[in-house]
């Protein structure tokens, strides 16, 4: 029966698990802002991530922060090695981005056969248990996980946008998403600015993993559906912009675990392929938000509205 | 000798599949991975028709290309209206969706498979005929994408696909270009698919997904795309390799994954060391010509 309680509750399992899809859908926009690419072999990254935080909780019986901090090594690890023996290989070539794109497609797929050779295909977790104790808040079930997820995505996200911001790496980043050749002549070295951004949706992915790997049960290829995911949240935030990414990763999250009310759970993961293709059929440049534009217009028209005065 | 007969169907199938997949990816430079849901909608629709419509299989495999076409156009229009790129994520899309949709879907067999699947021609001619049948349409599809590669639709194809912009300029409709391009190439899948169908009477949701993807397009990379022999070697060479794995005797559980592996591998290799793949057509990969590039 639908009521205010649980209305209340699917809204917060909704925002809490939006917390991972988050961090997946803004490392694959970063990628795409910066590198220009489609990285589907973000999965291979997510894959790596996982299963490096795996190995240091299940298997060497380290603590979950060592488990975190090896995460965080395996998703940026095998950015490194993607940018470096593959992207930048590829862009000294001066391959054509499709060839660029079949290179990420092929690298996921090859790192999850491989996973699958090591590991096996059984589902498993970071933790011998994904059961978190749970509070009653306000008639809300809250689980110890939710908070530090969230907690964890925000501050990531302020990182990122103090990052971007503030840091010099952040402005080359900036600068060679708008333009890389300007940046280039510029002085600014793009192959270290894109290993850079590359690292950076490593790092993030690497968090987002631990995040998941802790509340869910993954195998080697699931991060292929939580990747095609951010393919989807990045496309309806509108493409190259990260915030707007993160903002439909939320909302899509939001409908998917909502969804459970109208149509049957089996059905929930194909609302994800849904999703994709018709944020492409009816969203191609996603959602825009008027006011922000008029807001930026006013700021550029109004210097040459007084300088026309003074001449006057 | 069945054994063989059955290596030779499925060589046969790839070969069909890696050339209507060359004329898409490699002669129209169309991005697209999707090929295989194709092949499992001409599959379905033919096994379903000939099934419970009691539609004659050789129609019913008509049926199934034709299903095959109409739903590649239903996906190609609306995202090329957008970009190239979009194609790519759009079919990923479908072909996803659609065998998660198929798992879901119990008067098809769902994710257990459809089964019984009436047979054609092995019954009453044995398994030779077909055989025949299907080496047969493998050398029509091989000739077919060689003669409309080589008339005039394949110097347009060629001049959409190396300038649109320039092509638009003169007048031409690159999205018409595209979608038709797409479309033929689906419809050949589709059947392929029927042919499918009708000889291994079993269908599962899970066959026609990224892995069946990697495989065709490693046979087509491997090969040598936008060449007429290319993808007919990829598929050979690519058929007879992992049977080779299989005598080997490893559990179920290795022998998936070892498979995917190698063809992944293979095409990471041949990306790096020779992507030109075995039969080298000019500059396939570059993004730009060859003189803009002496020209720095």
């Amino acid at each position: 029966m639908l009521n205010a309680t649980v209305i209340s509750q699917i809204l917060w399992t909704s925002l809490a698990t939006s917390s991972y899809f988050v961090l997946f859908a803004v490392a694959f926009a970063l990628v795409l802002k910066v590198n220009k690419v489609f990285n589907f072999a973000q999965a291979g990254m997510m894959t790596c991530a996982f299963y490096s935080a795996y190995v240091a909780v299940r298997v060497l019986e380290f603590s979950g922060p060592v488990g975190f901090v090896a995460a965080i090594a395996g998703g940026a690890a095998m950015a490194f090695i993607l940018e470096r023996f593959g992207f930048s290989v590829l862009r000294h070539r001066r391959a054509s981005p499709m060839f660029v794109f079949i290179f990420t497609l092929i690298a996921s797929q090859f790192i999850t056969y491989a996973m699958t050779m090591i590991f096996g295909t059984w589902p498993t977790t970071i933790f011998a248990s994904m059961f978190w104790p749970v509070s009653i808040i306000a008639n809300v079930a809250v689980s110890a996980w939710d908070l530090p997820a969230l907690g964890a995505t925000i501050l990531v996200l302020v990182v990122l946008w103090a990052f971007l911001r503030f840091t010099r790496y952040g402005q080359f980043m900036i600068a060679v998403a708008d333009n890389a050749d300007l940046a280039e002549l510029y002085g600014i070295r793009k192959d270290r600015v894109l290993m850079v951004s590359m690292l950076v949706a490593g790092i993030i992915c690497g968090i987002g993993m631990f995040l998941y790997g802790t509340r869910a049960q993954v195998q080697p290829a699931a991060a292929t559906e939580l990747m095609l995911f951010a393919v989807a949240a990045t496309i309806l935030g509108g493409i190259g912009n990260l915030w707007g990414a993160a903002l439909a990763a939320v909302v899509l999250g939001l409908v998917q675990n909502s969804s459970i009310l109208f149509i049957p759970s089996a059905w929930q993961g194909f609302l994800l392929y849904a999703f994709l293709f018709f944020a492409i059929v009816l969203f191609p440049s996603g959602f825009h938000l008027p006011e922000r534009s008029k807001r930026l217009k006013r700021t550029v028209v109004a210097p040459v509205v007084v300088s026309d005065a003074k001449e006057g | 000798m069945d054994y063989i007969y059955t290596i030779l169907i499925l060589i046969g199938l790839f070969v069909i599949l890696a050339s209507s997949f060359d004329l898409v990816i490699g002669h129209c430079g169309l991005i697209s991975i999707a090929h295989p849901i194709f092949y499992a909608l001409g599959a379905y629709v033919s096994a379903m028709l000939a099934k419970e419509g009691g539609v004659p299989i050789p129609l019913a495999m008509l049926a199934g290309g034709a299903a095959a076409f109409l739903a590649s156009v239903l996906v190609a229009l609306p995202s090329l209206r957008v970009s190239g790129d979009y194609l790519l994520i759009a079919s990923i899309g479908f072909q996803l969706g659609l065998i998660e949709f198929a798992k879901h879907i119990h008067s098809i067999g769902g994710a257990g498979g459809l089964t019984n699947i009436p047979s054609f021609l092995v019954n009453s001619y044995g398994r030779l005929s077909y055989v025949i049948l299907v080496l047969a349409v493998a050398v029509l599809t091989v000739l077919f994408v060689r003669w409309l590669t080589s008339g005039p639709y394949g110097r347009m194809m060629a001049a959409m696909r190396d300038d649109e912009l320039a092509f638009s300029m003169l007048g031409r409709n690159a999205i018409w270009v595209k979608v038709s391009v797409f479309a033929i190439g689906s419809g050949i899948a589709g059947v392929a698919g029927g042919l499918y169908a009708h000889y291994f009477r079993f269908l599962e949701p899970d066959q026609f997904g990224l892995l069946q993807s990697s495989a065709i397009l490693t046979m087509v990379v491997v090969g040598g795309m936008r060449t007429t022999w290319g993808p007919v070697i990829g598929a050979v060479v690519l058929q007879i390799l992992p049977q080779a794995i299989t005598f080997l005797g490893l559990p179920p559980s290795i022998l998936g994954p070892l498979q995917g592996l190698m063809f992944s591998g293979l095409v990471l290799v041949f990306m790096f060391a020779r992507p030109q793949g075995l039969l080298a057509a000019p500059d396939i990969w570059a993004g730009r010509s060859t003189r803009e590039r002496a020209d720095g």
